[in-house]
């Protein structure tokens, strides 16, 4: 049997990596900083033979995205990346892509939104696609992004509805890190190839999203809804075989640490959660009782598993790398607020805003952040 | 889990530096980042990358706000980056022909430019000063030099590797401490 290997690579790299373990069949591309390099990866595998696939450059994201749809439509196993304002620029295509119920699934290396320009990472590009349908994982870690990829693509066709996989512009993407890539033996018994219900074909003509009636859109609308709910159990089962498979486990829905006996519990998503376990074993040699939950699933939002994870009248401290336009603070703390409600009446949510346009987030920072906060 | 953080001007090498570091603590059995900090790049701009070694799992993605070294790759350039930020006991790094010890800290000089140049590492571009950097760099965290060997090799297999050997080998053997 085949070892896995251990290599350094970028977080943008590890996300190539992927796409070629997925054995993906066409990957639409348009260039964006910090995106970028993911599309020049793949386009110099395809190039040189490594990936056997279709890459198609076009003029821009919403054009990235509707030859993805159409790929897609077609039976394709599909892929792209993009970032920040390339993201805002393929919002009505987004929900074509839920609605159309195609699987694709797309990288968004997170970058904050213009105006005014900024290159560096926040969570306002892809928080503001919440309502287009699409399940949005967040990563915190090269390898994470490696195998979320794997993971989204299985959750992707098992119910055919598109996945988004996030992580940061810059601190993930155009870090170096160790990366354990599993042999390919064992990604294909994970991931086995791409088998659609139904797909386009000019020997057997059919036709795709026409206008329909209330009667027959509504129905659409209400499957779309549920079905992303019940795509719940599946990234958990995707989380628990992709680890059974190679041993890698990044949490599911969820990733805890140090949580059990929790007092104060700090809840994040992407890099800054990775480096907020630094912060919690701060807390802890200062003699605070202090945990994590980080969110790995935004969309659907795990509300069981959060409203079960968190500990007995815990304070939770939301940091939000983000701007809620019209609430005070952040997204997350009102996503939160809402599960919490009528259900956990003994927690405490306090919110603070951080890190937006990527102002550097320290372990020490976030620390006496928190620290702070306990005492408003 | 040590942090080291390389103060130096866009077209230096601090990248390449930076990934050679990280490379070099997997090749040692440690786990091993390299965090460049992007700005709107230009050459002979102030840049700065992070860099972490540990034996377990690096989480941490900040800059180094308190690094156990700096390593300067230009002395012009001393003040600015230990004004950054170091950690307590921290450790300075400079490449001089003869640097003054930075005060109440430990300092190391290394002649890197000369050594680049009389190995003949150079494009039109200046000097490839991050080769010697790197191998003064190893001697100085005590990573074995066939270790230091074995992370120019597998970066660039064949013969530029080998010219790259001898001038990273002469700097992990001339990096001298001035100041303890």
């Amino acid at each position: 049997m085949k070892e896995a290997r251990v290599i350094m690579d970028t977080g943008a790299h590890a996300a190539a990596l992927a796409v070629k373990s997925a054995r993906v069949d066409v990957v639409p591309g348009y260039p964006i900083t910090p995106q970028s390099s993911i599309m020049e990866a793949v386009a110099a595998m395809v190039e040189n033979g490594e990936l056997d696939a279709r890459f198609i450059p076009v003029e821009g994201e919403h054009s990235t995205l509707a030859a993805a749809v159409a790929a897609a439509a077609a039976g394709a196993r599909v892929f792209t990346a993009t970032s920040s304002n390339g993201l805002l620029y393929m919002h009505e295509v987004l929900h074509m892509a839920a609605g159309g119920r195609l699987p694709v699934v797309m990288c968004n290396v997170n970058r904050g939104i213009f105006a005014p320009w900024t290159l560096w990472a926040d969570q306002q590009d892809s928080f503001a696609q919440r309502d287009t349908g699409w399940i949005q994982y967040h990563c915190s870690s090269n390898q994470e992004v490696f195998n979320t990829i794997l993971q989204a693509f299985r959750v992707a066709e098992q119910i055919n509805i598109p996945v988004m996989v996030n992580f940061d512009g810059f601190t993930i993407s155009h870090c170096l890190m160790p990366l354990t890539l599993p042999p390919q033996e064992d990604i294909d018994r994970f991931l086995p190839p791409h088998k659609p219900e139904w797909r386009l074909d000019p020997a057997h003509p059919s036709s795709f999203s026409n206008v329909t009636n209330a009667a027959e859109y509504a129905p659409f609308r209400q499957m779309l809804s549920s079905d992303i709910m019940a795509s719940i159990p599946l990234v958990k089962q995707a989380a628990q075989e992709y680890k059974d498979i190679t041993g890698m486990w990044d949490g599911d829905t969820i990733d805890a640490y140090r949580l059990e006996d929790a007092e104060v519990v700090a809840f994040a998503v992407n890099s800054m959660a990775a480096e907020l376990r630094l912060s919690i074993d701060i807390l802890r040699e200062q003699g605070i009782k202090a945990g994590l939950l980080r969110l790995r699933l935004y969309l659907p939002f795990p509300a069981d598993d959060i409203v079960s994870a968190l500990p007995q009248n815990a304070q939770v401290m939301v940091l939000d790398r983000n701007y809620n336009f019209g609430h005070p603070g952040g997204i997350l703390a009102a996503e939160l607020k809402s599960v919490l409600f009528g259900r956990r009446s003994d927690i405490t949510v306090k919110n603070r805003v951080m890190g937006i346009g990527g102002v550097d987030l320290t372990r020490r920072y976030m620390a006496a952040e928190i620290r702070a906060m306990m005492d408003e | 889990m040590l942090e080291l953080r390389i103060n130096g001007f866009g077209g230096q090498g601090s990248v390449t530096l930076a990934h050679l570091l990280a490379q070099a603590a997997l090749e040692n059995g440690e786990q091993g980042q390299a965090l460049p900090f992007f700005g709107v790049e230009r050459r002979g701009a102030p840049v700065r990358a992070a860099v972490r070694m540990s034996p377990t799992a690096i989480h941490a993605h900040s800059q180094c706000e308190l690094p156990d070294y700096v390593v300067v790759m230009s002395e012009k350039l001393t003040a600015a980056a230990v004004s950054e930020g170091i950690a307590e006991n921290g450790a300075v790094i400079i490449n001089a022909p003869h640097a003054a010890a930075v005060e109440k800290r430990p300092t190391w000089q290394v002649d890197a430019d000369a050594i680049a140049r009389e190995a003949g590492l150079f494009s039109a571009d200046g000097l490839f000063i991050n080769i010697p950097l790197f191998g003064a760099v190893c001697r100085v965290l005590n990573i074995p030099q066939n270790i230091m060997e074995q992370t120019i090799l597998h970066k660039w297999p064949g013969k530029n590797g080998e010219r790259n050997l001898d001038a990273a080998a002469r700097a992990y053997n001339t990096v001298k401490q001035i100041s303890v």
